[in-house]
Formats: C-alpha cells, sequence, structure tokens
C-alpha cells in the first residue's frame, strides 16, 4: 500500500530533519486513509474470519474453537446446493437483461427528442430511492389481499383474481429478478450513454457515407467503441448483483425455507441459528466476490492495452 | 497552511471515533455513592403505541417500590419486542449486563449460567403462588431459572356470521368437521379463506405444534428428546396437506403466511376460522367480527391440553443484588401490580391469587374460557438449551413441509435438532 523509499544511510545531524521528512515520503499524508483502511476493511475481514472458527452460544458468548466444524456443517447443508446454483442464475438472469434493456435506453437517450431531458432525469428515480424501500413497495403492490398491481392486472383480465406471488418461488423469482433489473438500469444506462458520446460523430458519418445500414453502423462500430463502457458497467453489475442483498430480503426474506435465497440472504438466515455458520457463509462469499472484483482488474487492464 | 488544516482535522475526526468507541462503557454493580443500590431493569414493550407504552406501567411500579424501599432504586429501561434480543446481547456480550430481565425466552442464559435460581431472589410465598404448570415450564433439568410473567393459550376462533352464511351450527371438534366445514364455507362464502393457517417464519414452531397435539404428536417426547419428525408428527403434516392445502380450503402458500396475515384476515371477516389467543379478542371487536372461541379440534375431539405460551423474568448474577432483586422481584408479583399489567394488556395471568380474581370478579368474560385451559397447558420444551436453535429451525423451515414431502422435510428438521442438542 505505500511506498518505502530505499533507506538511504544516516547522514550527519544537521541534514536530518529535511531527510526524514523525504524518507517518510507520503506517509504522513496517506496514514488516516491506510488506518481507516485498517480499521473499516481489514479488520472487520478478519474478525470474519476468526469468527467461522468459533463455536459461539446463542447470546454471543464465545465457547471455544470450532477447528473446521462451522464449514463442514456450511457444506453439509442440504439447501447450499441449489443456494448456489440460484446465486449464479441470479446473477446472470439479472445482470444480462439489465445490459441488454439498457443498451436500448442509453441509444433512445442519446437521440434527441422533445422532452429528452425530463426523461433522462425520470430514470434516475429506482436510483435515488433507496433499493429497501423499492423492493419493499413491490412486495406491497403485489400483496395478496391489498396489492394494487394484483387489482390492475385483475382489472385488466390478465389473471382470474388475485395471486400470493411472492409466496411461491416459481413466482417470486421472476417479479424478484425484475425489481433488480429495475434498480440496476439507471446505473448502467449512464454509464453506456456516456460510452456512447464518446464515440466521434465522424466515424458514424463516415460509415453511413460508405452505404452501411444503420443495424450494421451499429454493430461494426457503436458496439466495438462502446467496450470499454460496456465492460465496466458489466464487472461492476455482478459485483453488486451477486452481493445484492435488498432487493430478496425486502420481498421473501428467502423463503419459504431458503427457495428464495441467494447465497448472501442464506448466509443472514444462518445467523439466526448459528453464527459461525453464518461467518463461514461469509468467508466463502467473500472468496467469490475477491474472484468478481480479481476479473474486473483483469478486465480494466485488457480493456487499458486494447485502446 | 490548507494542508495542515486538513490533517488536523482528519486528526480530530479520527480522535472522535476512537472517543464515541469507548464512550459506552458502563457501571458495573455494588452500591452507588450515597449507599442505595440501583437495579437495572430492561422489560419488553406489550403496548402497541406510546399511549400505553409499558413504560407507563414499569416507571409507576419503580416510583412506588422506591417509595416503599428508599434505599432501592429500579433503572427502567423498556425495549420493543423486535430489538430486545440484540439489545440484550449486546448488554451481555458488553458487560452492561441488567439485573432483572422480562422477555421472551430464558434457557440460553442458563446456558451460559448467567442467572440466579428462583429460589435465590424470590420468597416462599411468592414462590408458592405461582401456577405450578408454569413454575414447571421454567426449569431446566429440574431446577427453576425462569420465572413466568404473563402467559396466554391457543383456542380456535371462529367467524360466527360466516359460519352462520355456510349453514354451520356447531363449531368444528374434530380434523374431520375443520375439512367439512372449510369445504362448506369455500362454497357460500366465496372470497374468504375458510381455515387462516400460517406457518410462515412468524410463529411456525407454535400452529405446527398445536396440530401435532391434536395427534398426540409435538416437537419432543415426554422425556424431552427431540421427536420432530415422529409418526404422529408426519401423519399430522400429511393430512393438512392433502385435506387443507391441496383442496384450496387455506391459504396458497401456508409457507409465506404469517400470522399476523391470518389475524388480519380475520379481524377483517375475510376468514372463516383459526387458531388464536387472547389479542385477537380486541382485534376482532374493532373489526366489528361476531367470533366465537371453541377449544382447538384434535384428530378425533377436542385438545384436552393446549399450547400454553409464557414471557419470563429472569434475575442476573452478574452485579450481585441479589438480596435487592428478591425485594423487588417480591413487589413486582404482588397481586395488584400483576393484575393491573395482565387487564391493561388483556393477558392471562400466572400466579394463582390474580388468577382467582380475574375469574371471580366477572369483569372478564371474553377471557373466560381461556382461563379454563391454562392450567392444562402444553409448553414448547422451553428448559432445553437447544430450544431457541431448534425452534429458530422450525419457523424457517416447517411450512414446507406442506408443498414438499412431509417426512423429508420433518426428518432433515430432526436431524438438525439432534445435532444442535449434542452440540450444546
Amino acid at each position: 500500500m505505500s511506498q518505502h523509499s530505499p533507506s538511504p544511510t544516516r547522514g550527519a545531524p544537521p541534514a536530518r530533519t529535511p531527510r526524514r521528512r523525504g524518507r517518510l515520503g507520503p506517509l504522513p499524508w496517506i496514514a488516516p486513509a491506510v488506518l481507516l483502511i485498517l480499521f473499516v476493511v481489514l479488520w472487520p475481514v478478519y474478525e470474519m474470519v476468526r469468527t467461522s472458527f468459533l463455536r459461539i452460544s446463542t447470546s454471543g458468548f464465545v465457547r471455544g474453537s470450532a477447528g473446521l466444524d462451522k464449514y463442514r456443517k456450511l457444506f453439509g447443508e442440504t439447501d447450499l446446493g441449489h443456494v448456489l446454483l440460484a446465486t449464479v442464475l441470479w446473477t446472470v438472469a439479472v445482470v444480462g437483461l439489465t445490459m441488454l434493456l439498457s443498451l436500448g435506453l442509453a441509444q433512445l437517450f442519446d437521440q434527441r427528442f422533445p422532452g429528452r431531458r425530463f426523461a433522462r432525469w425520470a430514470l434516475i428515480a429506482p436510483w435515488a430511492a433507496s433499493v429497501l424501500m423499492t423492493a419493499i413497495g413491490f412486495r406491497w403492490m403485489l400483496d395478496r389481499t391489498a396489492g394494487v398491481l394484483n387489482t390492475a392486472m385483475t382489472n385488466l383480465g390478465l389473471i382470474d383474481g388475485p395471486r400470493d406471488w411472492l409466496g411461491d418461488p416459481s413466482t417470486a423469482w421472476p417479479w424478484m429478478v425484475g425489481v433488480a433489473v429495475f434498480v440496476s438500469l439507471p446505473f448502467t444506462t449512464y454509464t453506456l450513454l456516456a460510452g456512447l458520446q464518446t464515440v466521434p460523430a465522424e466515424v458514424s458519418e463516415a460509415a453511413k457515407v460508405d452505404g452501411a445500414s444503420a443495424w450494421q453502423a451499429y454493430r461494426r462500430i457503436t458496439l466495438p467503441l462502446l467496450r470499454p463502457a460496456f465492460l465496466v458497467g458489466l464487472v461492476i453489475n455482478l459485483i453488486n448483483v451477486f452481493n445484492s442483498f435488498p432487493v430478496i430480503w425486502g420481498m421473501t426474506q428467502g423463503g419459504p425455507s431458503s427457495d428464495t435465497a441467494t447465497s448472501t440472504v442464506f448466509m443472514y438466515q444462518l445467523k439466526a441459528t448459528d453464527i459461525g455458520e453464518s461467518a463461514s457463509m461469509s468467508v466463502v462469499n467473500f472468496a467469490l466476490v475477491v474472484l468478481l472484483v480479481l476479473l474486473f482488474l483483469k478486465v480494466s487492464r485488457w480493456n487499458r492495452e486494447e485502446s | 497552511m490548507h494542508k495542515r488544516f486538513l490533517a488536523l482535522s482528519t486528526a480530530c475526526a479520527l480522535g472522535a471515533l476512537a472517543l464515541t468507541a469507548c464512550g459506552s462503557g458502563s457501571d458495573g454493580g455494588g452500591a452507588d455513592a450515597d449507599g442505595k443500590v440501583t437495579l437495572k431493569l430492561v422489560a419488553a414493550d406489550y403496548g402497541d403505541k406510546e399511549s400505553n407504552s409499558s413504560r407507563t406501567y414499569w416507571n409507576n411500579l419503580a416510583t412506588a417500590f422506591t417509595a416503599a424501599n428508599p434505599n432501592i432504586r429500579v433503572d427502567v429501561q423498556v425495549v420493543n419486542w423486535n430489538d430486545i434480543d440484540k439489545q440484550v446481547r449486546t448488554m451481555i456480550q458488553s458487560g452492561n449486563v441488567p439485573d432483572v430481565l422480562q422477555t421472551g425466552g430464558y434457557a440460553d442464559k442458563v446456558a451460559d449460567d448467567l442467572l440466579y435460581k428462583a429460589e435465590d431472589v424470590l420468597s416462599t410465598g411468592t414462590r408458592a403462588n405461582f401456577i405450578d404448570s408454569f413454575a414447571e415450564a421454567g426449569q431446566v433439568k429440574g431446577v427453576q431459572y425462569g420465572i413466568p410473567f404473563v402467559s396466554s393459550a391457543r383456542a380456535l376462533f371462529y367467524n360466527k356470521t360466516l359460519f352462520q352464511q355456510a349453514g354451520i351450527t356447531q363449531p368444528p371438534a374434530t380434523w374431520e368437521d375443520v375439512r367439512k366445514d372449510a369445504e362448506l364455507l369455500k362454497a357460500k362464502a366465496p372470497g374468504t379463506t375458510p381455515y387462516a393457517l400460517p406457518l410462515g417464519p412468524e410463529e411456525a414452531q407454535g400452529e405446527s405444534m398445536m396440530w401435532e397435539l391434536g395427534n398426540g404428536g409435538g416437537p419432543t417426547d415426554k422425556d424431552g428428546a427431540y421427536t420432530i419428525d415422529s409418526p404422529a408428527n408426519v401423519e399430522t403434516f400429511s393430512w393438512l396437506k392433502a385435506n387443507l392445502v391441496d383442496p384450496g380450503l387455506t391459504y396458497a402458500n401456508p409457507a409465506t403466511t404469517d400470522r399476523k396475515t391470518a389475524f388480519a384476515d380475520f379481524a377483517a371477516g375475510k376468514a372463516g376460522m383459526l387458531n388464536g389467543h387472547p389479542s385477537l379478542i380486541q382485534m376482532a371487536r374493532d373489526g366489528k367480527v361476531d367470533y366465537g372461541v371453541a377449544p382447538i379440534p384434535g384428530k378425533t375431539g377436542p385438545l384436552k391440553s393446549t399450547l400454553g405460551v409464557a414471557d419470563w423474568t429472569m434475575a442476573f448474577k452478574k452485579n450481585g443484588h441479589r438480596d435487592q432483586i428478591r425485594t423487588f422481584l417480591d413487589f413486582v408479583y404482588a397481586k395488584d401490580n400483576t393484575l393491573r399489567f395482565d387487564e391493561t394488556y388483556n393477558l392471562m395471568p400466572v400466579t394463582q391469587d390474580t388468577l382467582r380474581e380475574m375469574t371471580g370478579s366477572g369483569k372478564h368474560k371474553d377471557l373466560e374460557p381461556f382461563f379454563a385451559l391454562l392450567p392444562h397447558a402444553a409448553f414448547y420444551p422451553l428448559g432445553d438449551t437447544s430450544w431457541d436453535t431448534v425452534s429458530a429451525e422450525l419457523k424457517k423451515t416447517v411450512g414446507t413441509a406442506l408443498t414438499g414431502d412431509p417426512a423429508k422435510v420433518l426428518g432433515a428438521l430432526q436431524k438438525k435438532a439432534k445435532d444442535t442438542a449434542a452440540d450444546k
């Protein structure tokens, strides 16, 4: 983190003060930030890993070391398999749909049309609202007895009568994916929109002059030039959606049982029965996120090399 | 200049962080400077709004107590039900332990050896006054630690208007009656839920136990060993699945429907029948629902022993205030005080003199069916220190036995319960 200057041989006392300051380099200035990282990031990680090797009573007393028991218990959970599978499907579905829709939206917002400024502002709304509030809002809109969406769909003749959408995993998943896409769209669209505005107009014009159709120009010119923005949006969304807790917790709490839980929600559910096991699930999650971050770094380096 | 200012302010900010982090230190036990002792009381809030908060009750009680015992002060802290477990856990971990705690469960604190035995902090007279079944439910391995505070018992509530509409004259007494009545309700009172079966996480351990009791089952056997997947319990869930869930006589997804939803539906006149406790009386009255109360139906006849639930008081050893706690608890359990609390919240008493008073005064006609049930109540295995964990597993998963294979779901739960019991 900090760059240590190579230690010089000790000089004569008069020259000492400026030398020392030089030796410390930028350290005094970045020290608060380093300390903050140590306290806020590294220390909790250490505590998390340590907790995963402990036996802890329900009132919070440490009852000694558990060795690898909590990991064994975690990997013995019958639910873990389908939770991990659901996590992968969830991430792929939400990120895939988000990127696809955002490409279209960004293209739309790049055009000149009356009310564009208003439409661009409106797109920020799902971003500006708290995700948990959005999720809870949707839960009530889908409520079996009082939900406004249920009433609306019944009146439109789309369904026969109010349904308990979130009680059944097979209908709860699509709704939750929809809400997660809804809250991911603004960020992704703006990232892509920023990318689109870096595409030089001359290039597109030149293509048009050469007789390229609109689709050809988009596929051969816009998309390749959009790649850096696309990749940044993709990887940040991957991490965000993988870690996404509020949408699922706000809508189903992962239930019934763990049937609508991703690994992050599952970790929280385990907390109710075994803190050590919950911590070991956190460690597994953390490892997966680190993998995603490494992927991100690799992709951004690859980006730089290409450009 | 600018940089120095920045560094200075950063240092200040960090310093402030460090200071506030240490600021939550606490005073331990012992007497105050003036030789008086302050007892720290933490209690749950039974009110649902500011005007009927339990804080008022406890503050008045503390004032009256200090007036009678000038050497003991009581520091009252009332916490709402959603937060009390977490806050108590934080208090215990940070060493800022209360002297007296009034909340939902006690056994996990016994496992960590934090509590006084009941005999250490209650006078003989107060101890003898408890209804036996409750005093017994406060025992861990034969020693009483949990001191019952209030209780409630469960019974079947039914909507008389809907029953009339469906042409039903008698409340159901057996499971077969429940099925038949539910079918009639479904046919004659469309748009309502014939039987409201809440097996969502809020209280699935209670609803499942009420049904299991009707088949001679339950979460544990007589010796306290877990029997979650006993043949009787599996049969209970198979019956529910085949006779209530699959024919659509209850909610489509009982495993995600919470008790508060079922209660709200009943109070809105949208549910035919359900298992409820006395707080539903006021809700039904507010909703202008003409309700009836009957014993919970079992497989072949009504339950002789219904599910009883109690909340608990316990005394912590940490601060060493045993004698002061005893004086205080004797005051808390005096008839006038318990009666006032029970009447404020429509709860059931745990002491014999208060029960006699409430039964005899004629002021509590609506609670009468419940008074009769109290002495025969069956309890969760509260004295088992693994119950809290097992109960959490039940809340989360037991409802899925109605959509999946009951034997498999209950079997997995039984395995977890056994592992937990072995781990303690």
